[in-house]
C-alpha cells in the first residue's frame, strides 16, 4: 500500500481544529495555555509517577500504611498532587483481593498520577462490562482471577480518584525503589494487569 | 486562562471538598438504599445502583454536589460515602458471591433502611 499519500484528516481531528480556531479567534482560549496543558500530559505527567508511588510503598511499610489510610496525604508527601487527583484513594491488591478501577459515568481517572486515560478505559464496552462482568473483562486482559479471590470493582463516579497498589512480584528481592518502579505498568495500577516478575529472574531461578 | 493559570491549575488541582461540620446522615456500617429517581438533569447516581441496598464503608467528608452544580444551582455541600454493594445484589445470583462493587455516593442519593 502506498504510504506517502496524505490521508484526509479524520472527522474528529477536523472538528477539534475547527473548534480550536474558533475559541482562539474569539479570545476564549489562549494558545499558550493550551500548549502548556498539552506539554504537561505529553512530557511531564504519566504512569511513571504512579510507578514511583507504588515502588515506594513496596519498600517503605510506613509509607504504605499512610498511603492506604490517606492516599491524598501520602501522595502529596511526594509532591505528586494535581488536577484530577485532588482526592486520592489507594486500594491494595493481595492474594485474597483483586481491585479494578472504572468510571461508568465518563472516564474519571487520576490524571496527575497516571496521565491521560487509555482509549479502552473510556470505551462504552469497558465502562459497562467492568461493573457487570469484571472477571470476564480481566480474562480478556489475560488475567485469570481464581474463584476464591474476591474481586472489588471501584466506580469512581464522584470526585475521588483511585489507584491500585499492585502486588510486588517475586524475583525482585533487594531491588532499589528506582528499579522496582520500572516494573510497574499503567494497567497494573488500574487493576487490569499484575506486575510481572522481571524477565531476568527466570534464568536466575533456573 | 493564561499559560501560567493553566500550569497552576494542573499542579494544584481543583478541590471539590468543603470545610464543613455538616453532620453526616449515615455512619459506617449502616445499610442504605440508593434512591430510585430518574432526573432528566445531571446526576452522579448511576441507574444500575438505583433501588439497590448497600453498606456504608467510609465517610469521605463533605463535597460540593455535582447534581445541582450541573444545573448551575447551589453547591449544596454534603457527605460523600464509599458504599459497598455485593455483585449479587446488583446483578443477581449469576454473579460471584465473592465479588462486590464500591461506589462514592452523596447524602442526597441515599435513604436509610
Amino acid at each position: 500500500m502506498p504510504s506517502h499519500h496524505h490521508r484526509p484528516e479524520s472527522e474528529v481531528a477536523l472538528r477539534v481544529k475547527a473548534i480550536e480556531s474558533l475559541l482562539v479567534e474569539k479570545g476564549i482560549v489562549d494558545l499558550a495555555a493550551l500548549d502548556a496543558i498539552i506539554d504537561t500530559y505529553e512530557h511531564k505527567v504519566g504512569p511513571h509517577i504512579g510507578a514511583q508511588i507504588v515502588a515506594k510503598a513496596w519498600v517503605d511499610p510506613e509509607f504504605k500504611k499512610r498511603l492506604l489510610a490517606d492516599g491524598t496525604g501520602a501522595i502529596s508527601e511526594l509532591g505528586f498532587t494535581g488536577f484530577s487527583s485532588e482526592h486520592m484513594v489507594v486500594v491494595e491488591n493481595t492474594p485474597e483481593v483483586h481491585n479494578l478501577i472504572v468510571c461508568t459515568l465518563c472516564s474519571c481517572y487520576p490524571w496527575a498520577i497516571l496521565g491521560l486515560p487509555p482509549t479502552w478505559y473510556k470505551s462504552f464496552a469497558y465502562r459497562s462490562r467492568a461493573v457487570i462482568e469484571p472477571r470476564k473483562v480481566l480474562q480478556e486482559f489475560g488475567l485469570e482471577i481464581p474463584e476464591q479471590v474476591e474481586v472489588r470493582v471501584w466506580d469512581s463516579n464522584a470526585d475521588l480518584r483511585y489507584l491500585v497498589l499492585p502486588e510486588r512480584p517475586d524475583g525482585a528481592e533487594g531491588w532499589s525503589e528506582e528499579d522496582l518502579a520500572t516494573l510497574v505498568t499503567r494497567n497494573a495500577m488500574i487493576g487490569a494487569a499484575k506486575v510481572q516478575p522481571p524477565a531476568a529472574a527466570d534464568s536466575l531461578v533456573a | 486562562m493564561t499559560a501560567q493559570d493553566a500550569r497552576v491549575l494542573l499542579a494544584k488541582g481543583l478541590s471539590c471538598q468543603v470545610d464543613s461540620n455538616l453532620p453526616a446522615k449515615f455512619q459506617v456500617g449502616d445499610h442504605v438504599k440508593a434512591k430510585v429517581i430518574h432526573p432528566k438533569t445531571y446526576t452522579r447516581l448511576p441507574r444500575y445502583i438505583r433501588g439497590k441496598v448497600g453498606t456504608i464503608v467510609k465517610d469521605h467528608g463533605v463535597y460540593v454536589f455535582p447534581d445541582t452544580m450541573g444545573q448551575r444551582l447551589s453547591t449544596k455541600p454534603q457527605h460523600v460515602y464509599s458504599v459497598r454493594f455485593t455483585a449479587q445484589e446488583l446483578w443477581g445470583l449469576d454473579a460471584s458471591p465473592k465479588d462486590s462493587l464500591y461506589i462514592d455516593l452523596f447524602d442526597d442519593h441515599l435513604e436509610a433502611l
